[in-house]
């Protein structure tokens, strides 16, 4: 292996520094392509954006842990933001309707948990189902019509303010704080880690494999009711196609925050960080003028700079 | 001993005389700091079964790696008939005619026999340039025939036996007309009677002039095959010699170093009441009918071969897949046990046999593997105290765990320091019933005898232990008492004073002891 | 020897043998699923079984199976390839505005294919060379692709496509429309090529078992990479079907597209870990698809529905394999 390799192989040890650098040039670039970049107001509006993307990042992070994926999350967000909205159009109280939101997402979450243990079956595959299933259904449901009619009090999650700051960015610090808590402090995160690196030594050593697993799909399913909630406030509508292509951005985020596709390893700062650089992607080059065409393209071939360098750096073993 | 026709005299002189098949002159292979082979010389000649004997770790494999091209030697040379040579990958092996068998089979599950045979080979092809498939099956069915056994060819690999599958892999191993077959511990998983068929294929091969390297840890096997037996112990060659110049105690004493028995330890326990009892037990396919008892106190030795079905059973006590029927008893009551977590629950706890697949977490690091199993005893509304350090601490200091600190990753351990962890692992539960699956496989003489050390406290605290193993010394010396499986049934059970060499092999060969069985066997080959 | 037996010239098999074998086979539960459906729909409508009804189901599908052929040849090499959707958008493209520039139908289709088999070799090497897995790499490719349409057209729609270049969707040889024929041509090229070409069997045996394909020597990079360009290829080519059918091209063509061709391969019988299944599993789940899309507008559902039961379809189908798996074979 050459000199460079090596000294780059050891920076990239301190994963987390590098994100953070790779940030921190991202906004001194966009900051050039655009005079409103670096302001207050703007930075705490992109915020808004994030917390949807960040809020399912979270817990994709400890499905890619465990070597799984999941690809029916924006498919989801948008059968949990037309629960919301068709419950309320058809009489349900708001509170209530925004409850089932929640439920619906954490039921589809479990769905996908029970499929893929029960039947030993690879998430790839299943989850690819369930993305045509939830965004049919939700189609189906709403007959592509959207429900837009909802009570002032419904944008205090989307789009209200705590002081100057968005109100749901509380919300995704919360979050944060807890998963975090809960993959490095908990015995749950442990199990997370050790099903990841080796499950057939952690069936032995007692770790419940299957329900972890059914924990981690139903709980990313209750984040990503959660972010349709906000979501859905925030756009003030209720549609069947909310959330399409947002699996891109949370993949794309947890695999830039230095978790391995094939598992075994991830932590939350990284994801953090791969939120708030695909954030600032999209807000900088938006701002910047950049048609929303080239952010796809840039966001696909990201993706694959990502994992490619991920991979690249790793250390090999034989 | 060896499986030839002609006398040892004449044999010793044929082989002798004969320019080698391949030579390795010096070798030495490094990995990163760790030196696998040092400065090791190896040669193989036509005709002759050449054992390649050391406890894991000792460098064989890599050896027998750089001879298949899979890795190239850091110093000294490959000679292959005589010429220096340089693979730069099997393929450049197998068009020199050195085929090997590694254990797991190379074989693909989904594809039939006559596909196997023809991966990666010239196959060949009607005039209209569509694959002969009748001709492909038919040097199929004439490979195997002439390995002694008919198949049909057209069977999906994953479907034939663990030893039909080997025939495979050889048929497919000398498809490129190899001079020299390595065979890495191809008994592993066979039956006494497929053992003894395998046998008389590697004799038909060595009278048609090809070499064999064998390795195995099974010392019995060696004796009974081989001409010339080599030694490896970390990564240096002790010696090379010829069979009929060493036995089995010379063997093993340089293979680890230190004579066989002063690694036991066996005090006297006194056996309390029964705690764990098998009534009827049975899995379709691993074992059957099975009845048993554990002793508070008492180590019961469980021997057999690999195939008997010991690992399969005990599995199934520890709740990795349940019983199809049959009772567990635990103190007298009937339990069902349909998880590990059940199982740890009522105080069993299982070591497995596959230290770094099935025991260890390899990126954890030690005190991460050694309370995973204890995680929710410790954990504290969910979350992990830090006084888990003090506690992992504790156990790595029990049992002088040593070579790196509990932060590091497990994976820098060597063997015997890695069995520890999983040892520790599984004490760190308190359990009151240990199944021990071949706890000291492939781990230095120093690790082995504290191994056994502790097993014997173990039982002095009135822990009841099931000691499966392979190795008959282990298992004769520190079992109050031995059972024995064949083919998924218990065959034997002798108490300790009782049990010889002899009664126990019997029960798990089914009564055929191997030398009648190779006499015969002999007698056959002479008149084809 | 428990499984020595007499040579197998001239043996006699037992009727339930010939079942078990059949029904062992990886295209078994879709064949008989497709007979039930086709039966159960020709019962309750008269116009199913009608000729044209068959052969219009069958167009509608030739898009989907000729891809869906080639998308199978990855999924046995053990890869997957989700980015055709937005491949058979561009090389859509590309055939229409080289059919508006030049007309004819060659070159057009002679630029599709270069198209596809850039974006497929790509997909390859990015796998290959670059060891990202191919879900990452075709998922990355899937939007990074619909951006260089968007990009390319400029948003705008290319229309009025020359008759002479939309042969391939609507012309007729002795009454059998163009995309039936190229989809039956290409099933038996894919047979013949995955029976007999050394590249067809290494196929199987890299999907089967990468580590004792790669000590066979066996050149794994080059069997995915060319299976990767095949599905470019096969991509070109229906996308000229596709233009030709509807005479222009949109910038979202092709959307969606990417998830019915992974269910075709998967619902027909190919195994989604590899080395298992066949083009005849890839041609029956897209004949299944289609058949099962008409039965629904039969029916009178809303196509509303479609892609919710597309997605159980998919759930259903490896739900069956595993199942099967557990009672015809037992455990391996």
């Amino acid at each position: 292996m050459s000199a460079a390799a090596a000294v780059l192989r050891r920076l990239t040890f301190s994963r987390e520094v590098v994100l953070l650098g790779v940030l921190i040039v991202l906004m001194i670039v966009m900051s050039i392509l655009s005079p409103f970049f670096l302001t207050v107001n703007n930075l705490l509006n992109t915020s808004r954006f994030f917390v949807e993307v960040g809020l399912m990042s979270l817990g994709m992070t400890l499905i890619i842990i465990t070597g799984g994926i999941d690809l029916s999350v924006g498919s989801n967000l948008g059968l949990s933001s037309v629960a919301i909205g068709f419950s309320f159009a058809a009489g349900l109280p708001l509170p209530l309707a925004i409850v089932l939101g929640l439920v619906v997402g954490t039921a589809a979450g479990l769905f996908n948990g029970l499929f893929i243990t029960l039947l030993d079956l690879h998430p790839l595959v299943v989850t690819l189902g369930t993305f045509a299933l939830f965004q049919g259904l939700a189609y189906g449901a709403t007959g592509a019509e959207a429900v837009s009619d909802f009570p002032g009090w419904f944008a205090y999650f989307g789009q209200a303010y705590l002081g100057p700051v968005p109100g749901q960015l509380f919300i995704f610090i919360v979050a944060v704080v807890m998963v975090w808590l809960i993959l490095s402090r908990s015995r749950f995160g442990r199990y997370v880690y050790a099903i990841g690196n080796n499950e057939e030594a952690a069936r032995f050593s007692g770790v419940p494999i299957r329900r972890v697993k059914i924990a981690i799909y139903s709980g990313i399913g209750l984040l990503v009711g959660m972010a349709a909630v906000i979501y859905t406030s925030r756009v003030y509508t209720a549609r069947g196609d909310s959330g399409l292509g947002l699996e891109l951005d949370v993949i794309s985020a947890v695999v830039l925050g230095g978790a391995s596709i094939y598992g075994g390893s991830g932590t939350i700062a990284g994801t953090v960080l791969g939120v708030l650089i695909i954030a600032t992607l999209r807000n900088g080059l938006t701002l910047a003028g950049v048609p929303s065409t080239w952010v796809l393209f840039v966001l696909g071939v990201l993706l694959l700079v990502a994992v490619f360098f991920n991979e690249f750096f790793r250390v090999k073993e034989e | 001993m060896s499986l030839s026709d002609d006398t040892g005299t004449e044999r010793a002189a044929t082989v002798a005389e004969a320019p080698t098949v391949f030579r390795l002159l010096n070798v030495t292979k490094r990995f990163g700091g760790v030196t696998a082979v040092e400065g090791v010389n190896f040669d193989l000649r036509p005709g002759e079964v050449h054992a390649l004997v050391g406890e894991n770790g000792a460098g064989k494999s890599t050896l027998m790696k750089m001879v298949y091209g899979l890795y190239k030697p850091d110093e000294g040379t490959l000679e292959v008939g005589g010429n220096v040579v340089e693979f730069s990958s099997p393929r450049d092996a197998e068009e020199a005619g050195i085929a090997m068998i590694p254990q797991e089979l190379d074989l693909f599950p989904e594809l039939s026999v006559t596909e196997n045979l023809f991966v990666g080979r010239h196959r060949p092809r009607t005039s209209w340039r569509t694959l002969d498939r009748n001709a492909m099956r038919a040097e199929a069915r004439q490979r195997l025939h002439s390995l002694g056994v008919d198949l049909d060819v057209t069977t999906i690999v994953k479907r034939l036996s663990a030893a039909n599958q080997q025939i495979v892999a050889i048929a497919r191993a000398l498809v490129g007309e190899a001079k020299a077959v390595v065979m890495d511990e191809p008994t592993a998983s066979l039956t006494e009677r497929e053992v003894q068929q395998l046998f008389g294929i590697i004799s038909d091969l060595i009278s048609g002039g090809v070499g064999v390297v064998y390795i195995s840890h099974r010392l019995e096997e060696i004796f009974t095959t081989s001409d010339r037996i080599t030694v490896l112990r970390d990564g240096h060659h002790i010696t090379t010699a010829s069979t009929n110049e060493l036995d089995a105690e010379e063997l093993v004493r340089l293979m680890v170093g230190r004579p066989l028995n002063e690694l036991f330890t066996r005090s006297p326990h006194r056996s309390g009441e029964v705690t764990l009892e098998a009534r009827g037990l049975s899995r379709a396919g691993e074992f059957e009918d099975i009845d048993f008892a554990l002793r508070q106190g008492e180590i019961v030795g469980l021997a057999g071969l690999v195939g008997a079905g010991r690992s399969e059973l005990a599995q199934t006590i520890f709740g990795i897949r349940p019983p199809e029927s049959g009772e567990i008893r635990i103190d007298g009551e009937e339990v069902r046990i349909h998880s590990v977590q059940a199982a740890m629950e009522r105080g069993i706890f299982y070591v497995p046999e596959e230290r770094r697949s099935q025991g260890l977490i390899l990126p954890f690091s030690i005190k991460n593997n050694i309370t995973l199993s204890i995680l929710d005893r410790i954990s504290r509304l969910g979350f992990v105290p830090r006084a888990e350090r003090q506690t992992a601490d504790r156990f790595a200091k029990e049992l002088s765990i040593r070579g790196a600190s509990i932060s590091d990753p497990v994976s820098r351990l060597s063997g015997g320091n890695q069995q520890k962890v999983v040892l520790a692992k599984s004490l760190a539960r308190e359990p009151s019933i240990l199944l021990l699956d071949e706890p000291t496989r492939g781990i230095d003489v120093g690790a082995k005898s504290e191994i056994y050390r502790l097993i014997d406290d173990l039982a002095k605290e009135g822990k009841a232990i099931l000691l499966i193993s392979s190795e008959l010394e282990e298992v004769l010396s520190m079992s109050d008492r031995i059972l024995v499986m064949r083919e998924g049934r218990i065959t034997g059970e002798f108490k300790r004073e009782v049990a010889t060499q002899e009664n126990v092999m019997t029960a798990a060969t089914g009564g055929e002891s191997r030398s009648t069985l190779n006499g015969s066997r002999k007698e056959a080959s002479k008149d084809e | 020897m428990s499984e020595a037996r007499a040579p197998t010239e001239g043996r006699r098999v037992s009727r339930g043998e010939v079942l078990r074998r059949f029904m062992v086979r990886p295209e078994a539960p879709a064949l008989v699923f497709l007979a039930v459906l086709v039966a159960a729909f020709s019962l309750s409508s008269d116009k199913f079984l009608s000729g044209t009804n068959f052969e219009s189901i069958v167009i509608s599908v030739a898009v989907l199976g000729i891809i869906a052929l080639a998308v199978n040849q990855v999924v046995l090499c053990g890869e997957i390839d989700i980015s055709t959707g937005s491949m058979m958008g561009l090389c859509a493209v590309a055939a229409g505005a080289v059919a508006l520039s030049t007309g004819g139908l060659i070159l057009p289709l002679l630029a599709a294919v270069a198209v596809g088999a850039l974006c497929g070799a790509i997909n390859g090497l990015l796998v290959t060379a670059g060891r990202i897995p191919s879900i990452i790499v075709t998922l990355g490719m899937l939007y990074a692709l619909r951006g260089v349409i968007l990009l390319v057209t400029g948003g705008t729609w290319i229309t009025g496509v020359p008759n002479e270049a939309r042969v391939l969707g609507t012309g007729t040889v002795l009454g059998v429309g163009y995309p039936v024929i190229i989809l039956f041509a290409l099933f038996l090229v894919m047979e013949l090529v995955s029976r007999h070409s050394t590249w067809g069997r290494n196929v199987f045996a890299v999907g089967g078992n990468r580590r004792a394909a790669r000590f066979a020597g066996l050149p794994i990079d080059r069997v995915r990479v060319l299976a990767f360009t095949l599905v470019g290829v096969f991509v070109g080519i229906a996308s000229v079907i596709y233009m030709g059918r509807a005479g222009s091209v949109q910038t979202n063509t092709g959307t969606g597209l990417e998830l019915q061709v992974v269910a075709a391969v998967v619902i027909g019988g190919t195994s989604i870990s590899g080395g298992r299944g066949s083009s005849l599993a890839a041609l029956t789940g897209a004949v299944l698809i289609g058949v099962i899309l008409n039965g629904l507008v039969l029916l009178g559902v809303p196509g509303i529905w479609q892609q919710a039961v597309l997605g159980a379809l998919i759930l259903l189908a490896v739900a069956t394999d595993v199942l099967r798996r557990r009672l015809v074979e037992g455990k391996a």
